[in-house]
């Protein structure tokens, strides 16, 4: 059998941003070739996106989220590298924004991404209505009609969340599009996988309509504010030493065990398989 | 001409922040407003055309979907307004990323002047509110006036078309660099040029220093030098070098030690080489994972055969009690400089934090400078942004309300790193200087923030502390250098690395150049935030985020290479050399030229007297209580007591999960809402070992024996990490003390003799316990001068002591982090445990202290008993037969019973007559005695005869099991219903106190 090639992701570094380690392991676990690039090697052309299948924005404080979460990020990368990037979404390469990158690349515009227009900024996420940074996990619902290439075959996903600037805003219409044409990947929602319906602590940030993370009409970039590379192991889910007990005595199997946040990341590799 | 942009959110979104500030308004000072609406400004003060002003404004500076903005004064309607910014000189990050992104969008460099600051102003409505509110407000709440400036201006007051006005804080010191000399004539000249320059010399180096400065071959090399009286260059490098902070001056002091009991003298010639040095030296010839420990800037334990952790810990009171933001936020970011700077460099991988401050609720007569509440949120505050933004999990943290800490408050930060064993083929753990290799100053610039910060950590605080020395931490400008100094390190370009801390560059450079004997450094090369620095300014100043590095010349260009794709600044500021000789220039000017040795010999060891009067002869005595017969109220009542009630608020402010390798996390159970014993992470993510680590702080035990403080301390610590699967063979240790003053003084300080008995018993009990427990001390720190003066209500001052505190911190590897075991309770029907014994040993606890009594039967540790029940635990957990394990920590069995409980949401049925004790015959003291070395376990039925049988050689005993009842139910000593109260119920009562909250 001849040894398929590995699907290259690129995980940025640098600048502040502090999950790149995670995300490329979580990628590595995937399947992917993995590398960690610094920003500035993008810029300077030492490392070309053209030699990369799946480019992710990843978590941190990147420029200390001085100016608002992701803006001065997004405001290098464009004045920078705005045109390849685009290039590679519309090249039918997929993009992955977690966290400051979904902040990142809402900045930047690639989402939502209505009508091929990868460079119009017409959301936001801001400061959490609980007012503070927040540590915990959430549950997501997803929606399986969405063209979203990460959460496919995906029902229900518990992940944690870590952010003080997670509040998904926007005009109605662009709810409305985004909810009409199954942008809308992941929503908050009770344990059950009921709609968290705006409660705090389900609905961690006061997000307009439990939004935890969207796509663009394509299903080709994502972003979402809750961390699947953090939930790269059993043993990450805050219930495991009770999943384990339980299965111990039979009441619970390997099967029941929660889906790890690594499935996103076999999904996008997956993509091009 | 100067611009100003003013941005807001848009009128129909909610203001979090400013809501915030409604509510801390309403809870600090009972004022209330209305609404608070934030604008952001930042003042260009740059040449900008009308263009590129309007393409920053879009592009940068405001958010199309959330923000409005305008070069001229939002014309937002208040009844007033306060405007808060820096003073000059206070580091302005998002200033910084400011001109950075500016800079790039409009591809120009701001010229040498120009610059861009932030700042806020506050819109508040209400109607009612009055000047005097509002100045408290700007005051109290929205400032801090040793690093920002205010202005309240009211509806009245204020010019729509001038809005704040221009305020530009640009720093302005026209002042040319002098080096002075420094006659000394008599010792009282230069004891007098000590006080008045703030130099903190102790009156007993005076001599030494002068004599050295005397000597005829010294001043021979110092006339060729070009130099004759010292330099202030020289003195400020004595005067840090010699400093309680850097030296340990205190705990390398000689303590006569009386014991007031038998009238017996001893002589400790060191606490640090006695207690601390010795054992460690002991244990590191018994314990093969001990790498490095007593001399680099944290302790190094091997995790695998391919990777070493780091371990160190610091405190940071001072600062923090002068403006708790900054100097807790510089506290944790300066903590992770330290692991980063041991051996070759190792990556962060997890902090914690330990607070201990007054009564959040105090309304005494006391004005300390920041009510304990306000201090509180200001420490969460800045330990939160240095952790999140440096990337680093907040693994673990404790708080401790005692009025002790009204005088000062403590911060502890811990860090902990992780580095490959080797770094191309070289010991990681190993470096060194060499004579040619060049000193690379890496991250920030310098400016005069932090001057003698070191010097004034080392006294009481007053009023003449200068306020310069507190600085705001930039987790952005080292988590930069963080990771390109780590990338340096993987290729091979670092010889030597150290961080900047106290002291600056007088320390880091000063202590490597020791290794090679030797250095020059060119002060004029140092990289300055500002002008008109003074030579001695550059070199002592603590400016934060900088490391020196060693490299050798054949690399320096590749490492230059690097620093420049990380965008860090580095900067090549001098040389070592084997020259014997501290040589500081400044454009070619020698300003310092002193022997290497010159620290190291002839300076007089810190004399202290130390009189120990056991409790007896202090009058304590237990207390006369007869037994209560509400037990429900009486446990509710413990459970909601600010030192054991919830504190969520705090910790899910603080990340745990980023680097993805938790596995034990600070919130447990089934709703993850009850605090573990431990944290376990997986710092190398493809290996299932763990890195195990725990804290414990129980000053109040002090109020009767420190030495019974430390042991207690240290068995929590070991319990605590036992309990989540650690290894009992593989404890490494960190102690961080913090002592009120120890110099006896008649008037300032008469029980300064007692306070260091105190301290020397403490560090016996330090090394007993680390002997018995076979746990070598891999790093730990001293704070002294843990006091203050408070104003009173009639003008008077009042001396306020903490408590004699020592935080210990454990650190251990479990091999398989899938069989660690939590605290919740699991299954109806398990089995409930109990190992150790009880003792009436109800002194100092939390059940005392709720009816005001102190007590004389302090809880004592027999680390020949507890350590048998911590290795049945460790076998217990490595085959998997307990569903969950937690100590028994304050508060006692009653209240950890209901922890367990609580985190399970399951009921359980407990019968009291079953708990192994000595000498115990009355339910409360069974319930509340804090005895040490016990633990709760739960073992599901079909486990029970293998269970017990580990247990065959301990104390132990079946106390009940857990249930679906959803109630916690107790029996007496005489079977009768002592506590049958709901779960929930027991939640809600221990949440309520802070449960408003988020």
């Amino acid at each position: 059998m001849t040894k398929q090639k590995k699907i290259k992701a690129l995980v940025l570094t640098g600048y502040g941003l502090n999950c790149d380690n995670e995300t490329a392991y979580a990628l590595t676990l995937a399947g992917a070739d993995a590398r960690r690039v610094h920003i500035n090697a993008l810029i300077d052309g030492s490392v070309s996106l053209d030699d990369f299948k799946i480019l992710v924005f990843g978590g941190g404080f990147s420029w200390g989220d001085d100016h608002g979460a992701g803006v001065v990020q997004a405001v290098r990368m464009k004045h920078n590298i705005g045109e390849p990037i685009i290039r590679f979404v519309e090249t039918g390469n997929l993009v992955m924004g977690i966290c400051n990158g979904f902040q990142t690349i809402v900045n930047l515009g690639l989402l939502p991404g209505f009508d091929n227009n990868y460079q119009t900024r017409s959301l936001a996420l801001t400061y959490n209505d609980c007012g503070n940074f927040r540590d915990d996990w959430v549950t997501l619902a997803i929606d399986e009609t969405s063209p979203c290439v990460f959460t496919k075959d995906l029902t229900r996903l518990e992940l944690p969340i870590r952010h003080g600037e997670g509040k998904f805003v926007g005009d109605s219409e662009v709810i409305a599009r985004l909810h009409d044409d199954h942008q809308i990947a992941c929503r908050y929602a009770m344990p059950d996988g009921a709609p968290a319906d705006n409660q705090f602590p389900s609905n961690p940030n006061g997000s307009i309509a439990d939004i935890a993370g969207i796509c663009d009409p394509t299903g080709r970039v994502f972003g979402l504010m809750p961390h699947p590379e953090a939930f790269n192991h059993i043993t990450n889910h805050p219930g495991w030493p009770r999943f384990k007990e339980s299965i111990k005595r039979g009441r619970m199997t390997n099967a029941d065990l929660p889906v790890t946040g690594i499935r996103m990341f076999e999904n996008a590799v997956n993509y091009f398989a | 001409m100067p611009h100003r942009l003013e941005i807001t959110l848009k009128s129909d979104l909610f203001d979090a922040e400013g809501q915030g500030i409604c509510s801390k308004a309403a809870d600090y000072f009972d004022i209330s407003i209305d609404a608070v609406r934030t604008v952001h400004v930042i003042t260009l003060d740059a040449t900008l055309s009308p263009g590129q002003l309007e393409t920053v404004r879009t592009e940068i500076f405001t958010n199309p979907v959330t923000q409005q903005s305008s070069y001229d004064p939002l014309p937002l309607a208040f009844d007033w307004c306060i405007w808060v910014g820096y003073r000059p000189g206070v580091k302005d990050n998002p200033g910084s990323t400011a001109v950075e992104a500016m800079e790039d969008v409009l591809k120009i460099r701001l010229a040498a002047g120009e610059n861009v600051y932030t700042s806020r102003r506050y819109c508040l409505t209400g109607s009612r509110l009055t000047r005097e509110e509002m100045e408290l407000v700007a005051r109290e709440l929205l400032s801090n006036d040793i690093i920002q400036q205010v202005r309240v201006f009211s509806k009245d007051d204020w010019d729509p078309g001038h809005g704040i006005g221009f305020i530009l804080p640009k720093v302005k010191l026209d002042h040319t660099p002098t080096v002075a000399t420094v006659p000394m004539d008599s010792d009282a000249a230069l004891q007098a040029v000590s006080d008045q320059r703030n130099l903190a010399l102790n009156p007993n180096d005076i001599p030494v220093i002068r004599s050295y400065f005397n000597r005829p071959g010294v001043q021979a090399a110092r006339q060729q030098a070009g130099l004759s009286d010292p330099t202030d260059v020289e003195l400020e490098y004595i005067s840090q070098a010699r400093s309680d902070h850097c030296n340990h001056n205190t705990f390398r002091g000689i303590f006569r030690y009386t014991d007031g009991e038998t009238g017996r003298t001893e002589t400790i010639k060191s606490l640090f080489k006695t207690y601390i040095e010795a054992p460690t030296l002991t244990l590191k010839d018994q314990k093969d994972w001990v790498v490095s420990v007593l001399w680099d800037n944290a302790g190094v334990g091997r995790f695998d055969a391919d990777h070493y952790y780091t371990i160190t810990g610091e405190t940071h009171n001072s600062p923090s009690n002068m403006e708790a933001y900054g100097g807790a936020i510089t506290g944790i970011v300066g903590v992770y400089r330290d692991p980063l700077g041991t051996g070759l460099g190792s990556k962060l991988v997890m902090g914690s934090y330990g607070f201990c401050v007054g009564d959040r609720n105090y309304q005494g007569d006391l004005k300390p400078k920041l009510h304990p509440r306000r201090l509180l949120d200001g420490v969460i505050e800045g330990v939160r942004d240095g952790g999140n933004k440096s990337g680093i999990p907040t693994g673990f943290g404790q708080v401790t309300f005692h009025p002790g800490y009204m005088g000062k408050c403590l911060v502890f930060v811990t860090a902990l790193g992780i580095m490959p064993a080797t770094v191309c083929g070289r010991p990681s753990e190993l470096k060194t200087t060499s004579p040619g290799e060049l000193i690379v100053m890496c991250g920030g610039r310098v400016g005069k923030d932090g001057i003698h910060g070191v010097t004034a950590s080392s006294e009481t605080f007053s009023a003449h502390t200068p306020a310069g020395h507190v600085q705001i931490g930039d987790p952005y400008t080292q988590k930069k250098m963080h990771d390109f100094l780590l990338e340096a390190r993987d290729q091979g370009l670092i010889s030597f690395v150290t961080d900047n801390g106290g002291g600056g560059l007088s320390s880091s450079v000063g202590e490597s150049a020791l290794l090679s004997n030797g250095c020059e450094v060119w002060l004029d090369k140092v990289p300055l935030k500002y002008d008109g620095l003074d030579q001695w300014e550059i070199w002592v100043s603590e400016s934060q985020e900088r490391m020196t590095v060693a490299v050798t010349p054949e690399y320096i260009d590749r490492f230059m290479a690097l620093s420049l794709r990380h965008a860090v600044e580095s900067t090549v500021i001098g040389k070592y050399t084997d020259s014997g000789k501290l040589h500081i220039t400044y454009n070619g000017a020698t300003c310092a030229f002193v022997d290497m040795d010159l620290l190291k010999s002839g300076f007089p060891d810190w004399e202290f007297d130390a009189l120990w009067l056991p409790p007896e002869q202090r009058g304590l005595y237990e207390p006369v209580i007869g037994e209560p017969d509400d037990f429900n109220a009486l446990l509710l009542d413990l459970l909601a007591r600010p030192n054991i009630c919830s504190k969520e608020w705090i910790t899910r402010q603080y990340d745990h999960e980023v680097q993805g390798g938790s596995v034990i996390k600070p919130l447990v159970g089934q709703d993850r809402d009850v605090y573990s014993d431990a944290s376990v992470i997986r710092p190398v993510l493809r290996s299932k070992k763990g890195l195990v680590f725990s804290q414990a702080l129980l000053p109040q035990y002090s109020a009767i024996d420190a030495y019974h403080m430390t042991a207690c301390t240290i068995d929590e610590a070991v319990r605590r990490m036992v309990a989540v699967g650690g290894d009992p063979a593989h404890i490494g240790g960190v102690d961080n003390f913090c002592w009120p003053s120890i110099q006896y003084d008649p008037e300032k300080n008469p029980d300064g003799r007692f306070k260091a008995a105190q301290l020397v018993r403490s560090c016996r009990a330090l090394a007993d316990l680390c002997l018995a427990y076979g746990i070598p001390l891999l790093s730990g720190k001293d704070s002294m001068y843990v006091d203050g003066h408070l104003p009173g209500r009639y003008g008077a001052s009042h001396k306020v002591s903490a408590l004699e505190t020592m935080q210990f911190s454990a650190v251990g590897v479990c091999e398989d982090s899938e069989k660690c075991v939590t605290m919740d309770v699991k299954c109806a029907g398990d089995r409930v445990y109990i190992l150790g014994e009880t003792r009436n040993e109800l002194g100092a606890s939390e059940y005392y202290d709720l009816f005001g009594y102190t007590g004389r039967n302090v809880p004592q540790v027999f680390p020949d008993k507890f350590g048998p029940v911590y290795d049945a635990v460790f076998s217990a957990i490595g085959q998997e037969l307990a569903a969950s394990v937690h100590g028994i920590y304050r508060g006692g069995l009653g209240v950890h019973l209901a922890m367990v409980a609580m985190a399970g949401n399951l009921g359980m049925d407990i019968d009291l007559s079953q708990v192994p004790a000595d000498g115990v015959f009355r339910n409360d003291t069974l319930l509340f005695s804090e005895s040490a070395g016990r633990l709760i376990v739960t073992v599901a039925p079909e486990n029970k005869d293998a269970f017990e049988k580990i247990c065959a050689a301990i104390s132990w005993a079946c106390i009940g099991t857990v249930t679906d009842s959803g109630v916690l139910s107790v029996t007496g000593l005489g079977r009768q219903p002592l506590i049958s109260t709901p779960v929930a119920e027991l939640k809600t009562a221990w949440k309520a106190p802070f449960q408003n909250l988020i």
